[in-house]
């Protein structure tokens, strides 16, 4: 499920410069959990770049061996159409991680470039700006996400644009207060002397030193763009019936999960260990760069 | 008894059942058959061929499941499921649109008529009947001393509310149900004469029906005034054997046994609650705990039945069902393109539209959709006449139709459009709704196996679909209809250029008639249905099935079975088994 | 202060109006006919004309705007255009009990994972303890609600039959029939929010045990338990309050899917529902309620959080 943590005005620790490169390597390596969530996370990522090399199956081949049990030549068994499981979580993961992280990437870009403008120029284009924001502030994300996608229909692209519309108020919020808070830094003062271009100011030297916590939301997002994509098939609002993504495996396999577990418990596992090791790298990267912990 | 025997028995049964005298215009039965307050078994399976509902399950009661049955007794209380669904959200007949809602309502209200288990119309608030010699007048005589539940009595004044409640099109969606009906007469407290504009065959059976025509069952104005709408549509006042006493949207129905019922031996159960179950898992769940007894609403998924049959707790009980669907196909797809179904056949076939339109319906694999679709649960389908009209079915079709399965027939035709193995054939969207996505995709795989042709399914819900289906927006969809117990419910809303369903939103300047028009077909649609002679009809009926199943009318796919699932611990009599109803009154439990 | 308040109040009425009347607009771009998922397989043209005079979908849309803003603010919220026109304001008044039911149970079975796991996991930081707390948030946090609903149906509802697998009774007919249909959808809801509670005490815990006054307490030889439970976890709370919040956000959001599991009519459902059926009203009765309480309960928070922590500006 997703949440709607973070976007509180919290209050951020702000570092002299952006982490250090090195920095980041050494947190890492005194951490077990993020290691071990990268290690998972890269486990997943070459599954979907390799999908059509390592898939022993035509992921929509359908069989008369229906809701067979797993066996040496079906690993994870097969679906109700009689087709590999292991082979469709296998291509879903394609779907699932693009999903997520190009939502994220969405919500990114347009909700930080909100948040630093609104930030940056303060009065009326501010007060424009957080009104919208905090009118999407008045619904759950998720609502947001179900809401939009009944409005603009079900598909791939439906449902990135819905989850990253669902996601954009707390990026800009989290880039908005951070920028507020550096615009007053004597170093944006010179590059005003030096006579540099808003544009340059806001983005060369304010964001950068802003992307601490930008970062350490957008990983913990990604999670809960997969947990949304996963919920909004679930309640036939997804991708699209053509398309094999873990969601909709889940959703599609929930009227038969107690006469095929495995239908039930693999693409649930494939969800929950992907959020999982996402969420241990957030972790990680919380700690490294020394964002505050904000329960997420 | 053995094979034979039952054989033997039911032939002769059947025989007697179509000895009809043919210069007797109505049914083949005399006038004194066809009046008083009872039927004889004779008459009655005259009426059951005429009806077309003759299986040989129905005349032989022997034919049953075979777990055993306890010893009933009075009383007790009954928790129902019914599924597929998340709430009954009215049980205002007048506002009625799905089975599941009329399968409840039909307990809790009387009607004029009401059908058995035969699928023969039997009276109910009707005592006795007569039918003029032209078959335009029906005089019916009321059943006296009935209460509503709120202890009004019954009379002909409500039988002339209902009657102009369900006329007006404003107050009611079933005005079209009654709608050859010229004028209702009160004759006197206890007698009514409806007159109508042309004969009727399904008069009785459809029209004055209180289960599936919901234009005559009988609401009470009395409840109408009191309640108001919207409750009257939660807690409505019938003359039913069940009253309404509880009703949450959402939570379920609660339903008391009408002390003051016109016959002392119906109801059996002091309580029957109803809880709407959406969702296969919880379904399962709750009947195998054992918290669900019966289950009504729509249709049992069929992954779950083989699983219920094997649970000795359970009885399982199957029969024809009164339904077909069908993928539809655009006629006026660029690559599908018909502009005119009035030639030949053989010219027909000349045409790259047509050709494409017959390798679709015949490449579908109707055996194999059944069983992996269905779990082999239904029964392939060439007409919209189903084995449940048994008198009417044409078991010949399946072979003889120019659609029936022929995989290398439809490569042939594809090749010969121009698209050998599929090549370079436009890719289609299949309609279906969320509910019928899996269908769609067994559907989708067998023709992109036989034809080579990519069919992407596009789930959409109901109301988006119909829409699109209404306007002819869509390539191929797969839908069709159940609940129809005569040979009308399919033809005449289905396969006439004038059909409801027949594209009535089309833009109609670029699109003449909608999936179909075919001038041979209409005429023997219109003239069957004025046609009361059982063979004539049959003759006439089949005759348009077999025109639609050729021409392709759409791409005839299955017909559904009807699963009827309760615990051990509920008594279902042969005469509460009717198709798609649940005669709550005739059950009782152990 | 005052000022500080009214302010809030006022910003929080006009971000209802702007999410009404963006509800209002936006439910009519979505595709689909309403009078045909009504009518279903009895639509004749007549009766469809009836209906759409009916419900007054012939009038310009400003018109049916203005009429549906004017009585909304009388509470007047109009009638579900499927079914017998029920009132939307009798749907979402029975919903409303089931998913406050769920998510106050949901909330309650948060707090009694999260608060003893929280509280273990800072006084023994770095223990077996902390880390198996640490592991059961991330899988909480991790798991979709939906999945562990289903598989919470098949475990104790289908096999070992302990619970019943849907529906809903209110607490009138007795409290063991509400709790018993309410028990695992709020274990599905509440799990996740148990991990981020846990979590949020936790770390909380931590920073409070650092702070002058726990050193004061424990010079004054209080034992550990007396420091931790009257010290140091009201202290810890207060952070925990901001995330009330956010929580009724998780637990609306986890009851629109989890409800749809187990049959419960609640605000979720009503929502889904409408937007399947194209109901218009009941859509945008539900979406107002839904957002109203979530502004209301934001508002709430903040205030309460002004009141506890005095460092708050009110700026």
């Amino acid at each position: 499920m997703m949440s709607d943590i973070s976007a509180q005005e919290q209050v951020l620790d702000v570092p002299d410069m952006a982490p250090p490169k090195s920095r980041l390597r050494s947190a890492f390596a005194r951490d077990r959990k993020a290691q071990v969530g990268l290690f998972i996370l890269g486990f997943f990522v070459l599954a979907a770049v390799f999908a059509p090399l390592i898939a022993p199956f035509d992921p929509n081949e359908m069989t008369l061996d229906m809701m067979g049990r797993p066996s040496g030549e079906h690993w994870l068994g097969t679906d109700d159409l009689g087709r590999d499981l292991l082979s469709r979580i296998i291509w879903g993961t394609q779907i699932s991680l693009f999903v997520g992280i190009s939502t994220v990437a969405l919500a990114l870009v347009a909700g930080v470039t909100l948040g630093v403008v609104a930030g940056y120029y303060g009065g009326w284009i501010d007060n424009i700006i957080m009104r919208y924001i905090d009118l999407q502030w008045a619904f759950p994300n998720f609502i947001i996400a179900v809401y939009l996608v009944a409005v603009f229909g079900t598909g791939l692209l439906n449902v990135i644009v819905a989850i990253a519309l669902a996601f954009l108020d707390d990026f800009a919020r989290i880039a908005r207060s951070m920028v507020l808070t550096l615009k007053e830094e004597q170093f944006v003062d010179a590059a005003r002397v030096q006579g540099f271009s808003d544009a340059r100011i806001m983005f060369r030297h304010i964001l950068p030193n802003a992307l601490a916590p930008i970062i350490v939301q957008a990983t913990v997002s990604v999670s809960y763009a997969i947990l949304g994509e996963a919920s909004l098939s679930f309640l036939g609002l997804g991708v699209g019936p053509n398309t094999p993504t873990w969601g909709l495996i889940l959703a599609d396999g929930r009227s038969f999960i107690s006469q095929a577990w495995w239908l039930g418990v693999y693409p649930g596992l494939a969800i929950m260990l992907v959020v999982l090791s996402i969420n241990f790298v957030g972790d990680g990267l919380r700690d490294a760069l020394d964002v505050r912990d904000t329960g997420a | 008894m053995d094979d034979k025997d039952l054989i033997k028995r039911a032939e002769s049964e059947l025989r007697d059942a179509y000895d009809y005298d043919a210069r007797d215009p109505l049914f083949g039965l005399s006038k004194d058959d066809m009046r008083g307050n009872k039927m004889s078994r004779r008459t009655t399976l005259r009426l059951l061929a005429a009806g077309g509902a003759l299986t040989m399950a129905q005349v032989l009661p022997g034919l049953r499941p075979t777990k055993a049955m306890a010893a009933a007794h009075a009383g007790g209380e009954l928790n129902c499921a019914w599924a597929g669904v998340g709430e009954i959200v009215t049980l205002d007949p007048a506002q009625i649109g799905q089975v599941l809602q009329f399968q409840i309502a039909s307990n809790i209200y009387g009607g004029l008529m009401h059908i058995d288990n035969n699928l023969v119309a039997q009276g109910d608030l009707a005592e006795s009947w007569e039918v003029s010699e032209d078959g335009l007048e029906y005089t019916i005589k009321l059943r006296e001393g009935v209460t509503f539940h709120n202890g009004d009595a019954f009379n002909a004044d409500d039988v002339e509310f209902t009657f102009n409640r369900s006329s007006d099109p404003e107050q009611s969606r079933h005005s079209r149900v009654i709608g050859n009906v010229a004028e209702l007469q009160k004759l006197n407290d206890f007698e009514v004469k409806f007159v109508l504009k042309q004969p009727q065959a399904s008069f009785l059976t459809k029209a004055l029906e209180r289960s599936s025509g919901r234009a005559m069952t009988i609401v009470s104005r009395g409840g109408l005034e009191a309640l108001g709408l919207a409750q009257y549509g939660l807690t409505p006042i019938g003359t039913g054997p069940y009253q309404v006493t509880e009703h949450v949207l959402g939570q379920g129905v609660v339903l008391e046994k009408f002390a003051d019922y016109y016959d002392p031996e119906r109801p059996k159960i002091d309580k029957i609650t109803i809880q709407p179950v959406d969702g296969v898992e919880p379904l399962a769940a709750a009947i195998e705990a054992g918290d669900i007894q019966y289950v009504g609403g729509n249709p049992v998924p069929t992954q779950l039945v083989s699983r219920f049959e094997s649970n000795p707790d359970l009885v399982v009980d199957i029969k024809p069902g009164p339904g077909f669907q069908s993928i539809w196909i655009n006629p006026w797809h660029e690559a599908m393109l018909v502009t005119d179904f009035d030639k030949p056949v053989e010219e027909l076939k000349k045409e790259k539209g047509f050709m494409v339109r017959l390798a679709i319906a015949k490449a579908l694999d109707r055996d194999l959709f059944v069983q992996q679709g269905r779990f082999g649960y239904g029964v392939p389908a060439h007409g919209t006449i189903n084995p449940a009209m048994g008198y009417f079915f044409d078991d010949a079709l399946a072979t003889a139709s120019e659609q029936a399965f022929d995989p290398e027939g439809a490569k042939a035709l594809m090749a010969e459009a121009g698209y050998p193995g599929g090549a370079g054939f436009p890719e289609l969207k299949l309609q279906t709704t969320p509910n019928t996505k899996r269908d769609g995709q067994v559907v989708a795989n067998i023709l992109k196996q036989v034809l080579g042709i990519t069919v992407l399914v596009d789930p959409k819900d109901f109301s988006i679909g119909i829409e699109e289906f209404n306007k002819m927006d869509f390539d191929l969809r797969l839908g069709g209809s159940g609940g129809d117990y005569d040979p009308d419910d399919g033809l005449v809303d289905w396969m006439q250029t004038a059909s409801k369903f027949n594209g009535p939103d089309r833009d109609k300047d670029a699109m003449p008639f909608g999936f179909w028009s075919e001038a041979e077909s209409d005429t023997a649609v219109e003239a069957q249905s004025v046609t009361a002679d059982p063979a004539a009809r049959r003759e006439l009926v089949q005759k348009a099935n077999a025109i639609t199943s050729n021409k392709v009318a759409c791409g005839f796919l299955y017909h559904p079975v009807d699963v009827l699932v309760h615990s051990t611990s509920v008594i279902v009599p042969e005469d509460a088994r009717i198709p798609g109803l649940h005669e709550l009154d005739r059950i009782s439990l152990a | 202060m005052a000022s500080y308040i009214l302010r809030r109040l006022v910003g929080s009425a006009l971000v209802m109006l702007a999410v009404a009347t963006l509800v209002f607009f936006m439910i009519r771009l979505v595709p689909g006919d309403p009078i045909a998922a009504m009518l279903a397989d009895s639509g004749s043209p007549e009766a469809r004309e009836a209906m759409i005079r009916k419900l007054g979908l012939d009038q310009p849309l400003i018109v049916q705007f203005w009429k549906w803003f004017t009585n909304m603010l009388q509470g007047d919220l109009g009638a579900s255009i499927y079914g017998n026109n029920q009132p939307v304001t009798t749907i979402i008044l029975e919903a409303l009990p089931r998913t406050l039911s769920l998510a106050f149970l949901s909330f309650v079975i948060a707090l009694v994972i999260a608060i003893p796991a929280g509280i273990l996991s800072a006084t023994r930081k770095n223990s077996a303890t902390d880390n198996a707390v640490s592991l059961f948030a991330f899988l909480g946090l991790s798991m979709p609600d939906f999945w562990l609903a289903i598989l919470l149906i098949i475990v104790f509802a289908a096999n070992l039959q302990w619970l019943p697998a849907i529906g809903y009774e209110p607490l009138s007919a007795g409290f063991w029939p509400w709790f018993s249909h309410l028990i695992l959808p709020s274990i599905a809801i509440g799990t996740g929010f148990s991990a981020i509670i846990a979590r949020m005490i936790r770390s909380s815990m931590l920073e409070v045990m650092q702070a002058d006054y726990m050193r004061t307490a424990a010079s004054k030889g209080l034992t550990v338990r007396v420091q931790m439970l009257r010290h140091a976890f009201p202290n810890a709370l207060i952070p925990v309050v901001t995330v009330i919040g956010i929580a009724f956000a998780l637990l609306i959001s986890g009851a629109v899917v989890v409800e749809n599991v187990f049959a419960i009519k609640g605000l979720g459902r009503v929502l889904i529902q409408g937007i399947q059926n194209r109901d218009y009203p009941v859509v945008q009765g539900a979406v107002l309620v839904v957002s109203a309480f979530f502004v209301l309960s934001n508002l709430a928070v903040d205030l309460l959080y002004a009141v506890i922590d005095p460092r708050i500006r009110y700026s």
